[in-house]
């Protein structure tokens, strides 16, 4: 068996069946997690909340898009402009380093979300059932 | 610290910083698109410097890595995200390699996923808001890939390059 004491060397190179415990605790607490945090929101009367730094800067009804709009968010530290149609939003152009926002994809159901982090931007989807939605209902992307 | 020691230390560092960037060229949300996602390369240099040096040398890298990184590409924002998931990362391994039933490999898991969640905090605490909270399942997902095979990589380093004798 192995020494409780270990020392740099070749020592605790050859995988372990320890390893696997610690690696179905990862996986089991990944999905403690996402069922915790699991969807339960509508595609019906969607409303877009825009916010910036805590602060909610616009909020778009998205029956009112029968054909795809692009708006430009206020407030940004980088112009990033969102596409809003009848059945989602995605960011459409952003000039923030790493474009991580540009990369998830639109979003179409309450609870879904798209994180710009360099612009403290969140824009989130609500339905009309759970009007004051948690923000952490779904996974996003 | 004596002469080799701290030229040890500064090698890994630059070795650190140029794989971090390399990483940063052809970044693993090109193919898959969830924010935080890394393979985390500049890790097996941590790992490296935590088996075959110490937890203090390991320490003292990832904070100039830290540093430097911030300074060459990115912002005071980046260097909170890197310190937050290095130190996290680095705190988590070094307590699970002193568990004797963990190999190498199951310590670089357990590091990757401490650096996820820490990331997720710092992105939380960013934004004033848990919504930063639903990426984390799948980056934990994600995390046992991403450090099983930095740990593999480190191990086969480690192999490789035995550790100094001073």
């Amino acid at each position: 068996m192995a020494t409780p004491v270990r020392s740099s060397g070749a020592e605790g190179l050859r995988p372990t069946p320890g390893d696997l415990v610690l690696i179905l605790l990862v996986a089991a607490a990944a999905v403690a997690l996402l069922f915790a945090l699991r969807p339960h929101g509508g595609t019906e009367a969607l409303t877009v909340r825009v916010t910036v730094d805590g602060e909610t800067v616009a909020e778009y009804a998205l029956a009112d898009y029968t054909e795809a709009v692009q708006v430009a968010v206020d407030g940004v530290s980088w112009p990033l402009v969102l596409e809003l149609s009848a059945d989602g939003v995605r960011v459409a152009e952003s000039d923030c380093p790493g474009g991580d926002c540009l990369r998830t994809d639109a979003i179409h159901s309450a609870g879904e979300q798209i994180i710009c982090l360099p612009n403290k931007l969140i824009v989130s989807l609500e339905g009309a059932s759970n009007a004051p939605a948690s923000d952490i209902d779904a996974v996003a992307g | 610290m004596p002469v080799r020691r701290l030229t040890r230390c500064a090698v890994l560092t630059a070795l650190a910083l140029a794989l971090s960037v390399a990483e940063g060229l052809l970044p693993l949300t090109i193919l898959f698109p969830l924010p935080g996602l890394r393979l985390g390369l500049a890790n097996l240099v941590t790992v490296y410097a935590l088996y075959a040096l110490s937890g203090r040398e390991a320490l003292l890298i990832l904070l100039a890595r830290c540093v430097l990184g911030s300074l060459v590409g990115g912002n005071l924002t980046a260097l909170a995200f890197s310190l937050t998931g290095g130190l996290l990362a680095l705190g988590t391994m070094a307590a699970l390699k002193r568990i004797p039933a963990l190999s190498l490999l199951g310590v670089s898991v357990g590091g990757a996923a401490a650096h996820n969640t820490g990331q997720i905090l710092a992105a939380m605490a960013v934004l004033g808001s848990r919504a930063p909270l639903l990426y984390l399942p799948p980056l934990l997902l994600c995390s046992i890939i991403t450090g099983a095979v930095t740990g593999a990589a480190s191990a086969l380093l480690i192999r490789q390059i035995p550790p100094p004798r001073n």
